[in-house]
């Protein structure tokens, strides 16, 4: 099913029914996510916020396939992550997600393009057809004279850019990004999250983002607040799409 | 490609892991290199001892010795209890000759020469078991031989009184003259004795014998008049002058000496070679034989062979190219000792240290790049793939190090080349069932039965073989070091992996 016809039949791209996630840790359990119950409409822009330790990344891995729930059902366009396998999980992860990261996780001793290439080579496909691809991408996060440059030769905005591009190397439905500016400055940040924004509206993709940042948030179509692991309120008047609850 | 330009980069990235990894791997194949090519040297240098002591192709010699352990005891008569009564009296016939009376010589004073030929220690058997032996399963050829001590007694026959005289001086003093030939270590001071060993050689089969043309190493074999012609050991003929082209009487018969052969160390070599059929016609041992040269289908054929020969020969001795080694002593043995068991426990260390080195170094560097395979996992890297990749730079770095192994190892082999040590081996005669004691009186030849030694240079030859199994070493420390490291990241879980922070 493609994204738009997942949309046009309103099926929601997350739905979390009494999600909880409990960890060890130094012999303690930790529950770092409390019996969430929420629904992402196909489309939407979602921002978590929440103080530190207040569980949204974990809520993200969650989402992203990363992790497995203790309890609770995390389902993707209908199907259960819980009940999926590890390989079936990493196939979901390479094919219908995409991953921005805090620290950028770009492989320091590649190159620009073959970092988003990095995305595209499990898929195989010849080297031409995976190079037109990587600079396409990376013309559209406008880094297309960059693509012979190792990660270290860039500023940390265009190394999210290309992390952008590695997240949107293989046309994923959901975007997700953990503080995607958190090692930028406002002013990068604004463009990155409006570049994130940009790219997956035109494609209908489904984005959440955690961050801190309010500013960032306020660009998303919907903020989820978390603390203590459970969600505090959400802020319907931000809604820019239809969402089901 | 991609994956390989990954690994590629991954390695150089790592350059000091790679590089000790790589290392560790180069100096357990280079030790494996260097000890199998000092291993093979000493091989070498042990078949270069073994090769004229076993002949040219020939895997056994059937012998029959005479046992001497019990005397006169048991069922079969004094002397000689495990033979029969017709081989008792074949052997006083073949001994019988030397037996001579002075008495019987002619008027004292008178000039007296006799020629006599004795079977010594071994007791000839009809040639026809030589067909019987080519018969068995996994005999190529075989070929007959004879070897005699033929003694010469030529002087003046004493007088009565110098008789008795002598008499007593020989029981006194003889019977302890045995090898060296010339004068009789007993026998009375106007009688000389010499005495030669003399081996008849199959002329229809020359690369199966006592003497093989490659052998030979002044003259030739014997050719188309070989009735006439005799062989002469390097040893004996050095002792008595003698040269292609001179002559030697044997039995009283003149021969033309047209070849001189390399003593072989250690082995039933003879002072003198004629043609089998001549000696047999010469010594009155018609269609008999008493050593028999045998060449297996192949080396594996060699241990059946030989215990069927023993089986189906009564009494027969069989002795192998191995129990010829098994006899060989020095240096040689003493370093491939050394090497077998000393280069055995190096090559193990060398490359379990190796191995865990690689190991070791691997799971460091998948613990190191925790974040980084985490990154794959999570953007849907299957474990098969995170798994190949680190496999897959650990083969490579299995390669790298295989290459500097071998280079290690050639210059490890070059060095031993270069120096070259010589070394020395003993080849102690076969241990003697006959009767030394018995018939010693009556020489049993120079050479057959005294310890030979010889000198090989040490060389370390490395074979194209040998260089591929040691880079399929290195290969296999690198796939067991990947297969750790890929199994250790494959169990990363994503979620965990990017919370890691390096």
């Amino acid at each position: 099913m493609t994204r738009t016809e997942i949309r046009n039949a309103e099926t929601p791209a997350y739905e979390l029914r009494g999600v909880s996630k409990t960890y060890m840790l130094g012999g303690h359990d930790v529950q770092a996510v409390r019996e969430v119950s929420l629904t992402i409409s196909a489309g939407a822009a979602v921002a978590v916020v929440g103080p530190s330790g207040s569980g949204k990344t974990t809520l993200l891995q969650l989402l992203g396939g990363m992790d497995r729930a203790s309890a609770g059902e995390v389902l993707h366009e209908g199907r259960d992550l819980a009940q999926m396998g590890d390989g079936d999980l990493g196939d979901l992860r390479l094919k219908a997600f995409g991953f921005v990261f805090q620290q950028f996780n770009l492989i320091p001793t590649l190159t620009t393009a073959q970092n988003v290439e990095v995305s595209l080579a499990p898929r195989g496909g010849t080297g031409s057809t995976r190079r037109e691809r990587v600079l396409k991408l990376l013309d559209s996060v406008g880094l297309a004279d960059r693509a012979e440059h190792v990660p270290s030769r860039l500023s940390g905005g265009e190394q999210q850019r290309v992390a952008i591009a590695r997240a949107l190397a293989n046309d994923p439905h959901v975007l997700l990004a953990d503080e995607p500016t958190g090692n930028l400055d406002s002013e990068t940040g604004t463009e990155i999250i409006e570049l994130l924004l940009s790219l997956s509206e035109e494609d209908a993709r489904t984005v959440v983002v955690v961050t801190h940042d309010a500013e960032i948030a306020a660009r998303a179509h919907r903020i989820v607040r978390m603390q203590d692991g459970r969600i505090l309120t959400e802020d319907p008047a931000l809604e820019r799409v239809q969402t089901t609850r | 490609m991609f994956y390989v330009t990954y690994m590629l980069a991954e390695l150089r990235r790592r350059r000091g892991r790679t590089i000790l990894t790589a290392l560790g791997l180069a100096v357990g194949v280079g030790l494996v290199v260097t000890v199998n090519a000092l291993s093979t040297g000493l091989n070498d240098a042990q078949a270069k001892v073994l090769k004229p002591l076993t002949g040219v192709g020939t895997d056994m010699s059937v012998t029959r010795p005479i046992s001497f352990q019990n005397p006169g005891g048991g069922n079969g008569g004094p002397g000689f209890p495990q033979l029969s009564q017709q081989e008792r009296d074949q052997l006083r016939s073949e001994n019988g000759g030397s037996r001579f009376g002075l008495g019987n010589l002619g008027k004292a004073g008178s000039h007296f020469s006799r020629d006599n030929f004795v079977a010594a220690s071994q007791l000839s058997f009809p040639a026809t078991q030589v067909e019987k032996i080519s018969a068995i399963d996994g005999v190529s050829s075989a070929a007959g031989g004879l070897t005699l001590n033929a003694i010469h007694v030529e002087g003046t026959v004493p007088t009565q009184a110098q008789q008795e005289q002598q008499r007593q001086q020989f029981f006194q003093g003889g019977g302890q003259g045995g090898g060296g030939g010339g004068v009789f270590g007993g026998a009375p001071r106007n009688i000389n004795l010499t005495n030669l060993t003399v081996t008849g050689v199959d002329q229809t089969q020359p690369q199966l014998g006592a003497v093989t043309p490659g052998q030979i190493a002044k003259g030739r074999y014997f050719g188309k008049a070989g009735a006439s012609e005799a062989i002469l050991d390097q040893s004996y003929a050095s002792r008595q002058n003698l040269g292609v082209g001179k002559t030697i009487k044997v039995g009283g018969k003149k021969f033309t000496v047209v070849g001189i052969a390399k003593t072989p160390i250690g082995g039933q070599a003879s002072d003198v070679y004629l043609e089998l059929s001549t000696l047999q016609k010469l010594s009155d041992h018609m269609g008999r034989v008493n050593t028999v040269y045998v060449r297996a289908n192949s080396a594996s054929d060699v241990s059946s062979v030989s215990a069927t020969i023993t089986k189906t020969f009564d009494g027969a001795s069989v002795t192998t190219a191995q129990d010829l080694a098994d006899r060989v002593t020095g240096t040689l043995v003493d370093a491939k000792n050394l090497a077998g068991k000393l280069g055995t426990a190096l090559i193990v260390l060398g490359l379990l240290a190796a191995f865990l080195i690689a190991i070791l170094l691997t799971l460091a560097s998948v613990t190191k790049r925790v974040r980084e395979l985490g990154t794959l996992k999570a953007l849907g890297w299957s474990q098969g793939l995170v798994v190949r990749q680190v496999t897959g730079e650990s083969l490579l770095q299995g390669l790298l190090g295989g290459i500097l192994g071998v280079a290690l190892g050639l210059a490890g082999a070059a060095l031993i080349s270069a120096f070259g040590p010589e070394l020395h081996a003993t080849v102690a005669a076969a241990a003697r069932t006959g009767p030394g004691r018995f018939f010693g009186g009556f020489g049993q030849g120079s050479v057959d039965n005294t310890p030979t030694s010889t000198r090989v240079s040490l060389d370390a030859p490395v074979s194209l073989a040998l260089i591929l199994g040691a880079i399929g070493l290195a290969l296999l420390g690198g796939l067991i070091a990947g297969a750790a490291g890929g199994l250790r990241a494959a169990r990363l879980r994503p979620a965990d992996a990017i919370r890691h922070i390096d």
